[in-house]
C-alpha cells in the first residue's frame, strides 16, 4: 500500500479541498482509504460527508491537582514548578490556598514530592482527545480531536494513522490518502514521515512562499519525496512566477496549477452528495478539470 | 477611530487566533496593529505562528536583534551512571529508557521539567540547553505606522523541532520588554497546546472566520477554548458574501459579537499576495479595521 500525504506549512491553501477531490477521482481506480491527521480543526469528514461509526478517548499526559483542604500555603510548589502553572493565593481573599492553573500544567510532577504537607498534590490522567473512525462515499476515513490546549497532537496523528493503515489493510486498500495539518511542528511530523509521497499544496503569496520553503526542508530532513501543487495559481502572476522559480531551484517538481475557483467548495459538496465526477467535470468545473490533471500527475508518480 | 480605553498606564492584549487555518489571521494582525498604531498608540505585534511566521514579510522591521531560544533537555554522563531505572520512573513523558547499562533520553519527549536531575542518586543526571528556536525583533519603520509605532516580535521555531509553545512564550516575553499600550498576538492555528501558549492571559480574543463549514466547524472549537480560558471574544468574518446564515445563527446563540464583516473580494487577495498592506489599498479597509478596535475597545472595557 502506498500513502500519499498532503501538507502546506501556511494553513487554508487547499489541502482538504485537494486530498477529498483526489480521494474521489481515485476512488474507482483502486480501494481506498483516506485519514485526517489535522487533529486540530478537522475538516475532511465534513468534505467526504464522513459517517462516524466508532469512537475511541484517547488518554495521555496528567495535570496536577491541590487540594484546598490539606494545602497549607508554604508555596514549596511555586518553586518546584519551571512551568509557571502553580497560581499565588489570591491577596484580596482570606485564603493561603495555593492552586494549578491546568493551561499551564504539563504534567511532570515535580511539585508531588516537593510538597511539604504529603498527599495535598495528586496527579490527574488528562483525556488527550478522540480517534474516530467512518465511512464515506470513497472508502474508509480515521480522523481525530485533540482536546483543547492538549499538547499530544503528535501522539493522537500517529493513533490516526494507526488506524487508518489497520482499515486500509482490512478493506485491502492500495492507497492511504492523507490531510495533513498546517505548519511544520510536531503533529506535521507525525503526518508525513514515513509516506511514500508529499504532496506539498502552496499558493502565489509571499506567506505561502515563505512556509513552502520551510516544509520543504523539514521533507528532506525526514526523507520524504515532495511534489509541488500551485493553488489559486492565477491570484498572482509574479507570485506564481517565484513559486516556479523556487520549486526548480529545490529541484523539485511542480506538478500542476489549479485556477482560483470560488466553485470548487459547491463542486465538494455535490461529489460528497453523490454526484459523480463524470458529471461535474462534464459541466467543466474549471478546479475539478485542473484538480483532475494533478490527481492524474500524483498516480503517476507513486506508480 | 476611537482611542477610548487606552487611557496612559493601561495594557492590552489583543489575541488573533482561528481554529482552521487560512482564514485571515496574518491579514487582520498586521493590518489591526498598523490601524492601531495610527491613532497614537504604541503598539507591539508578536507573531506566535512560529512554524509558519509571517508578519514580518507584511511588515519589515528596519533592523532587527536576534536571540536564540533554548530548553533545558536531560542528558546522561554514562560514567557515572549505574542503569537503576529511578531517572526513568520519575519522568512522566517516556522520554527516558534503561537500554543495557546505560539510560538513553529521547531529547523530543523531554519537557525539561528536572525530575530526573533530582532523583538521580549518582548524579549522572544533569541539564543541557537545547536550541529549539529563535525570536527577531525590531521596530517597524516609523512612516508605516506613525504616530504609534509598531515593534514587531516574530518567533521562529527550527525546522525539525516540535517545541512551538517555548518559542510562543519566548517571543511573548520578549515583548513584554516593550511594555506596549497594546500588544498584537498572532497565534497559530489549531487548538493544541500552541494556540493556549498564543492567547493564555490575553485581554480579548479575536476569532478571525470564514463563512464555509469547515470554518464554522472549527471556529466552534475555538470559542470553546476561549470559553473555558474566560477571554471575552469577538469575530471578523472574512471573505464574506456567498452567505453566512449558519454562522449568524452560530454567533447569534452563542452572543459572540460580529467585530467587521469583511467581503470576499479578489483585489483584498491580489494585494495581499504580493505582500503588500491591504489598509492603504482598498478604500473600505480603514472602516473595516476602525469597527474591528472599537469593538475590542468596547468589549474590553465591559469587562472591567
Amino acid at each position: 500500500m502506498k500513502t500519499v500525504v498532503f501538507a502546506s506549512g501556511k494553513g487554508g491553501t487547499g489541502k482538504t479541498t485537494l486530498t477529498a477531490v483526489a480521494a474521489h477521482l481515485l476512488a474507482p481506480a483502486g480501494r481506498l482509504a483516506v485519514a485526517d491527521c489535522d487533529v486540530e480543526a478537522s475538516n475532511l469528514p465534513i468534505a467526504l460527508s464522513a459517517v462516524t461509526t466508532s469512537s475511541e478517548s484517547f488518554s495521555g499526559g496528567a495535570v496536577a491537582v491541590i487540594d484546598p483542604e490539606l494545602c497549607h500555603g508554604c508555596g514549596v510548589c511555586l518553586r518546584a514548578c519551571r512551568f509557571d502553572a502553580i497560581i499565588r493565593p489570591d491577596r484580596n481573599q482570606a485564603s493561603s490556598v495555593f492552586s494549578v492553573d491546568p493551561w499551564l500544567c504539563e504534567g511532570c510532577g515535580a511539585c508531588v514530592p516537593k510538597c511539604s504537607y504529603g498527599g495535598s498534590i495528586t496527579m490527574h490522567e488528562r483525556t488527550a482527545g478522540q480517534v474516530f473512525s467512518g465511512t464515506s462515499a470513497v472508502g474508509p476515513i480515521s480522523f481525530g480531536q485533540l482536546g483543547p490546549g492538549e499538547d499530544l497532537s503528535g501522539k493522537l496523528v500517529t493513533e490516526v494513522r494507526t488506524r487508518a493503515k489497520a482499515m486500509a489493510e482490512e478493506s485491502g486498500a492500495e492507497l492511504l490518502l492523507i490531510d495533513g495539518p498546517p505548519g511544520i511542528g510536531c503533529p506535521v511530523i507525525a503526518a508525513i514521515t514515513n509516506t511514500d509521497l508529499l504532496v506539498a499544496v502552496t499558493e502565489p503569496t509571499v506567506s505561502g512562499e515563505s512556509d513552502l520553503l520551510r516544509l520543504i526542508a523539514l521533507a528532506r530532513r525526514l526523507g520524504v519525496s515532495v511534489a509541488v501543487v500551485l493553488n489559486k495559481a492565477d491570484l498572482s502572476v509574479s507570485g506564481a512566477g517565484r513559486i516556479r522559480r523556487l520549486v526548480a531551484a529545490e529541484g523539485l517538481d511542480l506538478i500542476g496549477a489549479i485556477p482560483f475557483d470560488p466553485t470548487l467548495a459547491r463542486t465538494l459538496d455535490r461529489l460528497a452528495g453523490g454526484a459523480s465526477a463524470d458529471t461535474l467535470l462534464a459541466e467543466d468545473a474549471p478546479g475539478l478539470l485542473a484538480a483532475r490533471d494533478v490527481v492524474a500527475a500524483i498516480a503517476a508518480r507513486i506508480g | 477611530m476611537a482611542v477610548h480605553g487606552m487611557l496612559p498606564g493601561r495594557r492590552l492584549k489583543i489575541a488573533i487566533a482561528s481554529g482552521k487555518g487560512g482564514t485571515g489571521k496574518t491579514f487582520v494582525a498586521t493590518n489591526l496593529a498598523v490601524a492601531i498604531a495610527r491613532t497614537g498608540t504604541p503598539t507591539a505585534l508578536v507573531d506566535c505562528d512560529v512554524e509558519a511566521p509571517n508578519d514580518a514579510l507584511f511588515l519589515p522591521p528596519a533592523a532587527t536583534e536576534m536571540h536564540a531560544v533554548s530548553v533545558p533537555v536531560a542528558s546522561v554522563n554514562p560514567e557515572a551512571c549505574t542503569a537503576c531505572g529511578d531517572c526513568r520512573d520519575v519522568c512522566a513523558y517516556g522520554a527516558l529508557r534503561v537500554l543495557g547499562k546505560s539510560v538513553v533520553v529521547f531529547a523530543e519527549l523531554c519537557h525539561g521539567c528536572g525530575r530526573c536531575t533530582d532523583a538521580c542518586s549518582t548524579g549522572a543526571m544533569s541539564e543541557v540547553s537545547h536550541r529549539v528556536g529563535e525570536v527577531e525583533s525590531g521596530a517597524v519603520p516609523r512612516d508605516f505606522a506613525d504616530p504609534g509605532g509598531i515593534q514587531l516580535v516574530t518567533g521562529r521555531l527550527d525546522i525539525g523541532d516540535v517545541k512551538a509553545p517555548n518559542v510562543i512564550k519566548a517571543a511573548r516575553r520578549r515583548a513584554e520588554v516593550y511594555s506596549r499600550s497594546v500588544t498584537i498576538l498572532d497565534a497559530p492555528p489549531g487548538v493544541a497546546c500552541s494556540a493556549v501558549a498564543a492567547v493564555h492571559g490575553a485581554g480579548m480574543l479575536v476569532l478571525v472566520t470564514e463563512p464555509t463549514a469547515f470554518g464554522l466547524h472549527d471556529l466552534d472549537l475555538m470559542v470553546q477554548l476561549g470559553s473555558d480560558l474566560g477571554i471575552p471574544m469577538g469575530v471578523v468574518i472574512n471573505r464574506d458574501g456567498a452567505g453566512s446564515a449558519d454562522l449568524d445563527r452560530y454567533l447569534a446563540d452563542h452572543e459572540i459579537p460580529i467585530l467587521a464583516r469583511i467581503p470576499f473580494d479578489r483585489s483584498v487577495a491580489e494585494v495581499y499576495a504580493e505582500g503588500g498592506l491591504v489598509l492603504d489599498v482598498h478604500p473600505d479597509a480603514p472602516g473595516w479595521f476602525a469597527d474591528i478596535w472599537d469593538g475590542i475597545a468596547r468589549l474590553t472595557l465591559e469587562e472591567e
